[in-house]
């Protein structure tokens, strides 16, 4: 578990200050840590620049399950126990169906396991809540506070904030 | 293409994303009202029923049932059908509208879900239960035995099922989960009791709403929905097999994976619509779930029931064109005429004509009308595979086999209880769950604002 770290937070309370906020901060070269919202932007993501890996990871997966179900089918029907009946070949194509049904099968939980370990979520992980609204209708923005931020530095950092609409700013330990 | 604006407003009222919040969160933080134990407690004395029969099921075999050697399929596999049928919508319905960017699922996904989950649950129940010696089902998983080791056989349709309704199920549990812990931590941030935090706390996975975190769901989602879409397609085309890939007259025919698949999406509209209109009125939420939401519904509706009039029309007219005698018998003298006319043209009735209705814009307003008429889908899916089942069994190639078959008090107490679980379920959704989805909700809610 890594660390949490002192953050200046500004909470918004509209969608559009807070995108005008983040290419402000971004514009004066500030490092925005996180951005948290109720609900998915794909401008705060576009801004933020952020990619993720999982779809890879998933193609990745599916061909692994159509390799392994049909390498398991072929060894029970051929290798370990082959039945001959009504001249019908051991190998045959309808094991696509249950090669077509076991990728999708093993491909969609391995990408959830996928998606909870890169979150590093899980039943009973306790959240570290910023703010009690962040789930309901407001926005924030959090930067680091790094050890060589000058007493400027902060102060610029807030006054950006505030003039760009945070209704409120808060320092608090969070974890990254 | 997806932002034209041919739905107009999806949310009425002027909402901000806070009323949203406490529009969803209303039924979950109010007292709970009479009509919620009330109903529970007739769902509560229907499972009963169900358990009882279940328990006479399993301790005194498949004898309590009214199945012989010639209808060795009854209520059974036709409740299984028509759940699953059911089971379809959620799915179709959340995944279909995803991928295709359909923002007027988001106030009716959670919800039609939900539905998938109970439903696909209460179809589990009968072929279980069908085994007749139950505590041997595992016997269905191919794994290492001593038995030679002798595997199952991987080419059959029963097999295939097994394995499609499990996938099935987990998929659509594990996105109906998924889609909700955003939601479960509104509940948790909300939450005034200690209790109530502390359940929602747990369930909602450490939920923060990070952008990556964000970024990584949604792409999950997409994902997910992307390898259900043709799992949805898969399930029900392998359901039509178990019937298809037999030589039974009726049955025999390769139009039935298409026209399975269409019926259970057909039964799934059906039942969300009439959840829908309870929900909505209920729970005065006319606001999200707007007029403009029904009537796509119910024009889904009409065109499916024009596909499943063709459906009707090409099995009628293959078993002539084929020129098969049992096949003609199984269609013009038992099903068309005959002992089970009556089930047949109930069923075309409910399925193909009264559908249509849905064509005038003055019945598609009438919520009333909208009401009955998903209930009348519901009823014609159930008889249409009385139809297929009974119809074909009771009277196969050699008539000295031909036989009677009318269900049991057993048979019919399990469909009973079925019905109750999925009530149940329904109740204690809307009672603990977050009905719609709140951050989908609010992610659409600017594009589709009046202003």
């Amino acid at each position: 578990m890594s660390k949490s770290t002192l953050n200046i937070i500004g909470i918004f309370d509209d969608e559009d200050k807070l995108l005008g906020s983040i290419k402000s901060l971004q514009s004066k070269g500030i490092l925005i840590g996180d951005v948290i919202t109720p609900y998915p932007i794909h401008g705060v993501i576009e801004a933020l620049k952020l990619k993720t890996r999982i779809p890879y990871a998933a193609l990745f997966y599916g061909v692994f399950a159509v390799v392994a179900t049909f390498a398991f089918l072929y060894w029970t029907s051929v290798v370990n126990y082959p039945l001959r009946f009504g001249g019908k070949p051991q190998n045959t194509l309808s094991f696509v169906v249950v090669i077509f049904i076991m990728t999708i099968n093993i491909t969609a939980l391995f990408t959830i396991v996928t998606f909870f370990l890169r979150e590093n979520k899980g039943p009973g992980k306790v959240a570290d809540i910023v703010h009690k609204e962040l789930t309901n209708d407001s926005y924030a923005i959090l930067i680091q506070k790094k050890e060589g931020m000058t007493v400027d530095d902060l102060s610029n950092i807030n006054i950006l904030l505030k003039e760009t609409g945070a209704i409120e700013i808060v320092q608090k330990e969070v974890k990254p | 293409m997806y932002k034209t604006k041919v739905r107009g407003v999806l949310i009425e009222g002027n909402k901000t994303h806070g009323q949203i919040t406490a529009d969803v969160m209303r039924p979950m933080e109010q007292k709970t009202p009479k009509w919620w134990f009330a109903t529970m407690g007739l769902a509560t004395l229907g499972m009963l029923a169900g358990m009882y029969a279940i328990v006479n099921t399993v301790v005194f075999g498949i004898g309590t049932w009214g199945l012989n050697n010639s209808v060795a399929w009854g209520w059974g596999i036709i409740n299984f059908v028509w759940w699953i049928g059911i089971g379809h919508a959620g799915t179709a319905f959340s995944i279909f509208l995803l991928i295709l960017r359909q923002r007027w699922r988001t106030s009716i996904n959670r919800a039609a879900e939900a539905m998938t989950v109970v439903a696909v649950i209460c179809a589990g129940l009968f072929p279980l239960l069908h085994m007749g010696r139950i505590w041997l089902a595992f016997f269905i998983f191919p794994y290492p035995n001593t038995r030679g080791p002798l595997w199952v056989n991987f080419n059959s349709p029963l097999f295939w099922d097994v394995v499609a309704i499990s996938t099935y199920f987990m998929a659509s549990a594990t996105f109906w989960y998924i889609g909700m812990i955003p939601d479960l931590a509104t509940v948790r941030d909300r939450a005034k009791s200690k209790v109530k935090r502390a359940i929602y706390g747990f369930l909602s996975f450490g939920w923060v709403g990070r952008a990556k975190s964000w970024l990584r769901f949604e792409t999950a989602a997409l994902i997910l929905g992307g390898l259900t879409a043709p799992l949805v397609i898969a399930v029900h085309s392998i359901v039509s097999m178990d019937f298809a890939t037999s030589v039974m007259a009726g049955w025999h025919t390769t139009v039935f994976p298409p026209y399975f698949v269409v019926g259970a999406i057909f039964s799934g509209f059906a039942m969300v619509l009439t959840l829908m209109i309870i929900i909505r009125k209920v729970f005065k939420y006319q606001d999200y779930v707007t007029r403009g939401h029904l009537d796509a519904i119910a024009r889904i509706l009409t065109f499916i029931s024009l596909i499943m009039g063709t459906a009707y029309a090409t099995e009628i007219f293959v078993a002539w064109y084929s020129a098969m005698e049992g096949e003609i018998y199984t269609f013009f003298h038992n099903r068309i005429a005959g002992d089970y006319t009556g089930a047949f043209w109930t069923m075309v009735t409910c399925n193909v004509v009264f559908p249509q209705l849905f064509w005038f814009r003055r019945i598609r307003k009438n919520l009333t009308m909208v009401f009955i008429i998903s209930i009348i889908i519901n009823i014609g899916m159930w008889f249409e595979r009385y139809v297929i089942i009974i119809t074909s069994l009771t009277k196969d190639y050699l008539p000295a086999n031909w036989a009677h078959y009318s269900p049991t008090l057993t048979e019919v107490l399990i469909f009973v209880g079925t019905l109750s679980i999925f009530l149940i379920g329904v109740l204690l959704f809307i009672r603990y769950i977050p009905m719609m989805a709140m951050s989908e909700l609010k992610g659409i809610l600017k594009e589709t604002r009046k202003d």
